[in-house]
């Protein structure tokens, strides 16, 4: 199962240049795909369009195909759409519906909006909890959680429509350390079990430590694709505005300086 | 140029008991470079808004060059102490980069001369030269947290203080970041930076300030904080060293927090 | 929907694996009316406050539909203190306003300079008084003993379309984070030297740099939310499951029709002249 973007073009409305080009992409079964770039390169426009948010609900004009399993999703509407692919935003709080007073709620809200019958509303948000490891707090507040709490209540509301792919954009990118290595966890826990995540960071350990394929966009192009490990120690990161992985940078600065030994490189793999 | 103290001291907010700082004491030299390090929560943000008089003490005292801080207003004080908070969308208001720039500068009394210069030195440091005219919201997110660190910049204060400068910045961002904390310390401003960038914060900063649960845990140049003597202390408030510590670490090299010291170790090894 | 919108019904039995402390019960036999109950008490008591002349009538209506029910939910301090806070300033000026310059007034009760309390102004204020006591005093108790969630979950079970539910209980939850963001804005601009503690002109002068950010803001902030919620299957027209809903009974119901016969036959009373 996957979701497959051929020649895809969009346009902000109101926009007059577009901010994705000709991407073709896929996010197949079970990988975490990566995908960074500099600011406003893209990224969250491609979540954007992956999630079908782009143009149902912000308007704007769509080229290209965006394919579901090899069948073309355009004139599905939202609600559905969402069944099969969830996405997750930088800012944990504007996630919050706002009407929930307990956590459980809160993750249950989606369900509740497909009018499921109400035994299958509270099996799906006691698994969306699980899968987090968060059911201790389904009794909470989730207006005072940390940060990174928030984060994955959010997630565990998109997993309770039990879609097969999640978009995380840019998850961390307002978390403290502990609630970085929250999420990281988490999604690197949701990827082993069979889960295919496309998550955009700009932190590259991040992506080194959690996805198999990587993606850098530039200027609304995918400028290069692969393998994590090879497009993370890619020379050409610098000049795609992107900060290469700390292990990447430590390891061209070593070999600058003429060090090359078998101990060092034992030293720098990760732990 | 004021040097800064803290003495003593504590804050508790009304609504509770939790002691957000639990008998602080701190000195800054004028032109020190300082890096506060810390979980959300570990009183950072409590501290630094004692600085400028937001917060007041609920017992000890803030001295600035001496002076008890408390007989002066917050207004007074924003002359000498600038803060950029972390969040630009909680204090654009103007419909113009320029006249967001201005408005700090405006308040503390810059003529008008001197205000133009300093507005044209802060848009030239945050690459916003140009966009005079632009509305803040057509610019993206990164770009509108360099408009609110430019909007304090302008204030040309002898200290300023930066909640989390680099957090969803690209890598140009950030290398803008960097050269801004750089430049002043040339000019011999007094530079205070919220950081969860441990890079950012070994490279840039002569000092580092660890902070858990309202205390201070950790004091000193980036080679003690960061040193495999530490790594204990950091690791029970959840914060892991730079990269280059560990990697040094495993080679014997002794205490390396930047890239830098790691090469540098290598060469003194093998010399 | 699951669940029937039959009145009769009790709140649905809580499933085998729903966790007990959704539909949190209040602390009293009060609070645990249902919200639509609470509710017709209050506009019934505004109304027949309203309606009822004299004195007597509202009096009764104040020991009867506000102060009994209060002290039945242990809420009667937060209720005195609410209605000193809101009607006291009316109160007395009603009160100084008619003991002094009650037209018609002829028995004098004393006199300060050339001024006269007349006994007849006084029992006209003391009417006032009730009145007001009357409907600050209901609108208090129901504020008191209902949240809003639940009136707001109620309505949609009986028929209230789930977005316009959704706007009014997100609305009020929202008001707090509101007056967070406020703080916040307030706070980021005296770091950039708004004088906030200056004179009066000055202050006016930083209304904008704190209003603007706050519409501002709020509104860069919409974009985001409506995404998040249509991610969640928010779009999707018709009825949505409720996982609970407050319990209503035959014996409520009954109430609820009978407190609102009885208004319409206090109307009507009033209107043929039978009452004073």
């Amino acid at each position: 199962m996957s979701i497959g973007l051929s020649g895809v073009g969009y346009r902000y409305a109101g926009e007059t240049k577009a901010a994705l080009l000709d991407v073709d992409l896929d996010l197949r079964d079970g990988e975490v795909l990566g995908v960074t770039g500099r600011s406003e390169s893209g990224k969250t426009t491609l979540c954007l369009v992956v999630s079908g948010l782009a143009p149902r609900t912000i308007g704007g004009r769509i080229r290209g195909a965006v394919r579901l399993d090899g069948e073309a999703v355009d004139d599905w509407p939202m609600h559905r759409l969402s069944q099969r692919i969830g996405i997750g935003f930088q800012n944990p709080a504007t996630q919050l519906s706002q009407v929930a007073e307990s956590v459980f709620e809160e993750v249950a809200f989606g369900p509740m909006n497909l009018a499921l019958p109400r035994d299958e509303v509270v099996t799906r948000t006691w698994d969306a909890l699980a899968a987090l490891r968060i059911d201790g707090l389904a009794e909470r507040d989730p207006r005072r959680l940390s940060g990174g709490q928030q984060q994955l209540v959010a997630i565990a509301g998109l997993l309770a429509l039990r879609p097969q792919h999640l978009v995380l954009d840019e998850p961390t990118a307002q978390l403290d350390p502990a609630g970085t290595r929250l999420v990281a966890d988490a999604i690197s826990r949701l990827a082993a079990d069979g889960g295919s995540i496309l998550v955009t960071e700009q932190k590259t350990d991040l992506l080194a430590a959690t996805c198999t394929r990587v993606a850098v966009l530039d200027g609304g192009r995918v400028a290069i694709a692969g393998p994590a490990e090879s497009v993370l120690a890619d020379d050409r990161l610098p000049r795609l505005g992107v900060t290469e992985p700390s292990s990447v940078r430590l390891r061209r600065a070593i070999a600058a300086a003429g060090f090359d030994e078998p101990r060092i490189a034992a030293a720098l793999a990760d732990a | 140029m004021p040097d800064l103290a803290v003495e003593g001291l504590v804050h508790v907010y009304s609504e509770g008991e939790v002691r957000a700082l639990d008998t602080v004491d701190l000195h800054i030299a004028a032109g020190e470079h300082v890096a506060l390090v810390g979980q959300n929560g570990s009183g950072k943000t409590t501290l630094v808004r004692h600085l400028n008089g937001l917060l007041r003490p609920t017992s000890g005292r803030v001295l600035i060059d001496g002076a008890d801080a408390a007989s002066l207003t917050v207004a007074q004080l924003a002359a000498r102490v600038g803060l950029v908070f972390q969040d630009p969308d909680r204090q654009i208001f103007s419909g113009s980069v320029r006249g967001e720039v201005e408005f700090g500068a405006r308040n503390v009394g810059l003529g008008t001369e001197a205000r133009r210069e300093a507005v044209q030195r802060a848009l030239r440091a945050t690459g916003l030269e140009g966009q005079e005219a632009t509305n803040p919201y057509d610019l993206g997110g990164a770009r509108r947290k360099l408009l609110a660190l430019a909007s304090v910049l302008a204030m040309e204060t002898p200290v300023l203080v930066l909640d989390e400068p680099t957090t969803g910045q690209d890598a140009a961002g950030v290398e803008r970041v960097r050269e801004i904390v750089a430049n002043a310390a040339a000019s011999g401003r007094t530079v205070i930076a919220i950081s969860h960038d441990m890079r950012f914060v070994a490279e840039g900063f002569e000092r580092v300030v660890v902070m858990r649960d309202g205390r201070v845990i950790l004091d000193g140049p980036p080679s003690v904080v960061f040193a495999a003597a530490s790594w204990a202390e950091l690791g029970s408030t959840y914060l892991e060293p730079p990269r280059a510590a560990v990697v040094g670490d495993r080679l014997g090299l002794g205490s390396t927090p930047t890239d830098a010291d790691v090469v540098a170790g290598l060469g003194a090894a093998s010399g | 929907m699951a669940g029937s919108a039959r009145l009769s019904d009790a709140a649905p039995a809580i499933g085998r694996d729903a966790p007990d402390f959704l539909g949190r019960p209040g602390p009293s036999a009060v609070h645990r009316l249902n919200p639509l109950t609470k509710a017709t008490l209050a506009i019934v008591t505004v109304v027949a406050a309203v309606v009822l002349g004299g004195l007597i009538g509202p009096a009764l209506l104040v020991a009867v539909a506000v102060v009994l029910p209060a002290l039945a939910a242990g809420v009667i301090g937060q209720l005195g203190r609410l209605t000193v806070l809101l009607a006291l300033p009316i109160a007395v000026s009603a009160l100084l306003i008619n003991l002094f310059f009650f037209p018609g007034g002829t028995t004098v009760l004393f006199q300060i300079g050339p001024i006269t309390a007349t006994e007849e102004g006084l029992a006209f204020s003391l009417e006032i008084l009730a009145r007001i006591l009357a409907l600050s005093g209901a609108v208090t108790l129901f504020y008191l003993t209902t949240r809003p969630s639940d009136l707001v979950i109620d309505l949609e079970r009986r028929g209230v379309s789930a977005r316009i539910a959704f706007v009014a209980n997100a609305s009020v939850q929202t008001v707090p984070a509101m007056v967070e963001r406020a703080g916040q804005i307030t706070a980021a601009q005296r770091a950039r030297g708004l004088d906030t503690e200056g004179s009066v002109w000055r202050r006016i002068r930083g209304i904008l740099p704190i209003v603007g950010p706050v519409i501002l803001g709020s509104i860069a902030e919409v974009e985001e939310r409506t995404m998040a919620l249509e991610a969640r299957g928010f779009g999707r027209p018709g009825r949505r499951t409720l996982l609970w809903w407050p319990a209503d009974s035959r014996a409520q119901s009954v109430a609820r029709w009978a407190l609102v016969l009885a208004l319409v036959g206090l109307i009507v009373a009033r209107l043929a002249g039978w009452l004073p």
